[in-house]
């Protein structure tokens, strides 16, 4: 099979179409070779990834569509740092993650890398405005709780805690919290996945906009196959592969996609 | 009934999943089924073998000793209303000298029942053969005695009796009603190997005494309903002229009080401990229940919605609950066996019946189980009520945010002072002010008990320093048969290696005050004695002088007087002299109950001449061989004592006794502590779990999350330090109170070393404890909480 990152490069190097966020000679954020991921359990292994090669540009962003089980949030969590890989490369800049220590990965996640989960997971006992100062206290040049909030729309919601915010308002909070450290690397997880179709587009589009003002090099993993439409490149998954890496040609706004 | 063993199933899979906090409280229950258990059943096991004993060898029911009474007189005292039966016997005192021993040790021989069918205070013989008459003087004597001292059957002794030294061949050895414990006459000790008891024939007896047909020793059975007080008078009425000590009774009897006093301290440790236990039990199974129906909202409207009753959703966690109890009841059954038979096994070599044996008692166990169980369901019913009223269709809605407000904390601390890691702790403990209390209070309770067990050493500590280096502060004694001319002191004196000697007084009194009535000994010292000198509630010694008593003060408070009073005052030894004596001050001892007046005063209230009846005495300790080998040699001196050895044997019973009982309660606290602090650990990880997995996602260390699961429990922890050490202090007093005793009354101190220890051991608890649950949280899965909602 060829690898889908020189299919995609292919294309974009072809291009007759737009690259509008594509610098001419684009710098990979992360460069993953053969990666895969083999989980033991007492039925036997289960290849959740098997042999994924990407490259990453830095400040695009990424949709990683298909369905359950296919290894999308598998990716994520490896290149997140949260998981290690059984085989393989994936190289932010020149951190290698794999085999990479504990304390290294959880340095890799404190400086570079932004979170968003499907369900928030704020604490319940600080408010919007202490949900974002937990982590730029522990940031090295952030910007304050209340910029990232007023940038996701909540400036006048910063002393609510989360019980007294909706879904939608919750997960802004998270994405909040998430780019408050200006993090070269912005990881979605199903961000919408609990939410209605408007509490999603609002989500979708504060990611979207303060990804592009921090410049975070952002990848959302999504059911919705529509979500695809916001992002520079698509990548789809099944059975633990990359089968297709497509670029988007014309990159809706949040606003503008079906849901 | 498939449905009945699936949630058995879950009930039985439930269980073993959270084996470790099950069984951390469930070592609670045990804790305080067990205390209850073993202190029931030792307290049966003394009462059933006391009361056998007390049954076989027919314990009298009151007693009177005087000096010479013709046998005569005997049938006159079966006459009085309300004797059933009296036993006479002669009793001989003198000085035993025992190979290897510096020492001498006191020789009591007393006559054996003439007519086998009417007797009281028999003996069990328990080796050998009973004594016969005949020249050999043949005697029986005292198991402890004999196993203390290291003597065996057919040893010959010799003794210092009646003035004479005569020699006694042990041919039996016997246990008795009257010396299960035997006190030395100094303290109230049991100093076995130096208190010789013997029993031999009449003739032996009388041959040692020098005299015939003379009784000194008596016993009564008292006529069931009879009225005691009027038969005691009648008694020493009878006796009047004879050199009688007022008649007592049974509860007055030395072995017979200690006896009671350690019964009472059993069931005191009964009443105290175990509810400590049971109650923080409760709560921890509360709290643990609380939150596993947290976890397993969906479940529960899960199981609803499938059609199982609101009963049967329900019961499933109250059998949870009751399964905790029961492991504990289980375990503190077996504990309590164990522990009671330990304890047992101690008070053999304490008290000697014939046939002490280890009892279970069921009664106990019974109902501190039903305490057990009924805590442990009691704990989860609230949770489980709330949990069964919600609909099925609530239940499994995914559950808004726990709900936090700003509080206290954020207006106490200005924004600045706190990050947010701090104010997720403070938020928690406000939030749920309930479960920080619970384990506020379990904490304390355990640290209480850590620092309240330990005061007895304290204690007795200084109850030894006060009494034996303080107030009486000769390092010997000597007591002579009969009172003598200050010249014996002299003599003493004059011996080798005696750098000091004081003449002292000792005569029973009888006092009265405001309708209150007690029989002490008062206490004739030397006007600026050095040896010897009582204190006064700063420590400061008191001047004997006058016509005035310095009282203690326990006596002072019984007889309801303060110094100033007058005091009716009856000497019952001499001339019997009634006489109003003044009280001049009060002193702090905490032994028996004392009362000190001039000695040359003392003498003139008896009539007689400047006598006394022993000495106090300051030796060189490498002087103490050739001194009691001289004073072995004269007939004169009963008795001798030594502070060293006093001291010694009191530290040997510490040893052996107290360590052992203080070394479970301090398991028990540890135990408390461990539970609390192993259980609040694995809830809040359980609650927190999922916010400390997404910190460690955005990028926090372990050492940052365990900072924030870590610091609350650190901060209840700290917090229940204060607390825990003053509940100490008052768990000291009320255990001071309750352990008090006419011999000895234990002042409620503590050491700065105890409470060390006592924080120290908490905290080495505390810290057991958290180990476990951080190894949890270093192992938190990180990809979980990505895709879970709690």
């Amino acid at each position: 099979m060829v690898a889908p990152v020189s299919r995609s490069f292919h294309v974009s190097r072809r291009g007759s179409l737009p690259v509008p966020n594509f610098r001419l000679e684009p710098e990979a954020a992360f460069t993953v070779r053969g990666l895969s991921k083999v989980y033991r359990t007492g039925a036997g292994e289960v290849h959740a990834l098997r042999d994924v090669n990407l490259d990453i540009v830095a400040g695009e962003m990424l949709i990683l569509l298909g369905p359950s089980g296919s290894g999308k949030s598998t990716l994520l969590n490896l290149l997140g740092g949260l998981d290690s890989a059984s085989s393989g490369s994936a190289c932010f800049r020149d951190f290698e993650l794999v085999g990479a220590s504990a304390a290294a990965l959880t340095r890799f996640r404190r400086q570079s890398v932004g979170f968003v989960f499907q369900f928030y997971n704020l604490v319940p006992s600080l408010t919007a405005r202490e949900n974002v100062a937990l982590i730029t206290e522990i940031s090295d040049r952030p910007m304050t709780p209340e910029e990232a909030l007023d940038r996701v729309g909540l400036a006048d919601r910063m002393d609510h805690f989360p019980s007294q915010l909706s879904g939608g308002q919750q997960q802004r909070v998270a994405v909040a919290r998430a780019i408050a450290k200006r993090p070269q690397l912005l990881f979605c997880d199903e961000p919408t996945g609990s939410l209605d179709s408007e509490s999603g587009i609002l989500v979708l589009q504060a990611i979207a906009e303060v990804a592009k003002e921090v410049g975070a090099t952002t990848m959302i993993v999504s059911h919705n196959v529509g979500i695809g439409a916001m992002g520079d490149r698509i990548v789809r998954f099944r059975d633990g592969r990359v089968v297709d890496v497509a670029v988007n040609p014309r990159k809706a706004s949040a606003r503008e996609m079906g849901w | 009934m498939v449905i009945v063993r699936v949630l058995e199933r879950k009930l039985a899979r439930d269980l073993w999943r959270m084996k470790w906090q099950v069984l951390a409280i469930a070592l609670l229950m045990a804790c305080g089924v067990s205390v209850a258990v073993m202190a029931n059943s030792a307290h049966k096991a003394l009462i059933n073998a006391q009361m056998q004993f007390y049954s076989d060898t027919r314990f009298a029911d009151v007693f009177v000793q005087a000096k010479r009474v013709p046998r005569s007189r005997v049938f006159a005292l079966g006459q009085i209303d309300g004797v059933a039966m009296v036993d006479a016997r002669l009793q001989e005192i003198g000085l035993l000298h025992l190979p290897g021993q510096i020492r001498p040790a006191t020789a009591r021989l007393i006559s054996l029942p003439e007519t086998p069918e009417r007797y009281l205070n028999g003996i069990d013989l328990v080796q050998g053969r009973m004594a016969q008459a005949g020249p050999t003087n043949e005697v029986v004597a005292l198991k402890t005695f004999l196993d203390a001292a290291g003597l065996r059957l057919g040893d010959r002794l010799s003794a210092t009796l009646g003035g004479r030294v005569i020699s006694l061949v042990i041919v039996g050895a016997a246990l008795s009603p009257e010396f299960v414990y035997v006190p030395s006459p100094d303290s109230f000790l049991p100093d076995d190997a130096h208190q010789g008891v013997f029993w031999a024939a009449r003739s032996t007896v009388e041959r040692a005494a020098g005299s015939s047909g003379i009784v000194n020793l008596f016993a009564f059975r008292v006529v069931p309903g009879a009225r005691v007080e009027s038969l005691l008078s009648a008694i020493d009425g009878q006796l009047v002229g004879y050199g009688a000590l007022p008649a007592y009774e049974r509860k007055d009897q030395a072995s017979h009080a200690f006896l009671q006093a350690e019964l009472k301290e059993l069931s005191t440790s009964a009443l105290i401990l175990p509810p400590i236990f049971l109650i923080v039990a409760m709560t921890l199974v509360h709290l643990m229940v609380t939150r596993l129906i947290e976890v397993e909202r969906e479940q529960i409207g899960l199981l609803k919605a499938f059609g199982y009753s609101d009963r049967a959703a329900g019961w499933n966690y109250l059998r949870l609950a009751a399964a905790i109890g029961l492991v504990g009841v289980v375990l503190g059954g077996l504990l309590g066996c164990w522990l009671g038979a330990a304890i047992v096994g101690l008070y053999r070599d304490y008290f000697r019946f014939p046939q002490l044996s280890v009892q279970f008692d069921w009664t106990s166990f019974v109902v501190t189980a039903g305490f057990s169980l009924a805590a442990a369901v009691t704990g989860s019913l609230v949770a489980v009520s709330k949990a069964v009223r919600l609909s099925p269709a609530v239940a499994m809605q995914m559950p808004r945010p726990a709900t936090y407000r700003a509080g206290l904390f954020d207006r106490l601390l200005p924004v600045a002072f706190v990050d947010q890691s701090t104010r997720m702790i403070l938020r928690s403990l406000e939030r749920f002010p309930g479960r920080a209390t619970t384990a506020l209070l379990g904490l304390s309770a355990s640290l209480a008990l850590l620092v309240g067990v330990q005061f007895l050493f304290d204690s007795l500590e200084r109850v030894v320093d006060t009494t034996f280096y303080q107030t009486q502060r000769w390092s010997d004694a000597a007591r002579f048969a009969e009172p003598r001319a200050p010249g014996a002191v002299v003599t003493l004196r004059r011996m080798p290696g005696v750098m000091s000697a004081e003449a002292l007084r000792i005569a029973s009194a009888r006092f009265w005050s405001a309708g209150h009535q007690e029989t002490v000994r008062i206490v004739g010292l030397e006007p600026g004695a050095k040896l010897h000198r009582p204190l006064d509630a700063k420590g400061r010694p008191m001047a004997v002088a006058g016509r005035g008593l310095v009282l203690s003060q326990a006596l002072a408070q019984r007889l309801d007087v303060r110094p100033g009073d007058l005091i009716w005052t009856e000497i019952l030894e001499g001339r019997g002299t009634k006489v109003a004596l003044p009280v001049v001050g009060l002193a702090t001892d905490y032994s028996g109950l004392s009362a000190y007046m001039a000695r040359r005063n003392l003498n003139r209230l008896m009539g007689e001449g400047d006598v006394a009846s022993g000495a106090e005495l300051l030796i060189a300790t490498d002087a103490k061989p050739a001194f009691y080998q001289a004073i072995a040699q004269i007939p004169q001196i009963i008795g001798a004592s030594s502070r060293d050895d006093t001291v010694m044997l009191w530290r040997n019973i510490m040893e052996r006794s107290f360590k052992t009982s203080i070394g479970f309660y301090l398991a028990f606290a540890g135990a408390i502590a461990f539970g609390v602090t192993y259980n609040l650990g694995r809830i809040s990880l359980s609650e927190r779990g999922r916010d400390l997995a997404t910190l460690r996602v955005l990028g926090f260390s372990q050492s940052e999350c365990a900072y924030i699961l870590m610091g609350e429990m650190a901060v209840l922890c700290l917090a229940a330090v204060p607390l825990g050490l003053l509940s100490g202090y008052g768990l000291a007093q009320g255990l001071a109170a309750a352990y008090s005793r006419d011999e000895v009354r234990l002042p409620a101190v503590i050491g700065l070393p105890s409470y060390g220890w006592a924080v120290l051991l908490y905290g080495l608890a505390v810290l057991i404890a958290a180990v476990p649950v951080a190894v949890r949280l270093w192992k938190l899965d990180l990809v979980t909480v990505l895709k879970t909602r709690e």
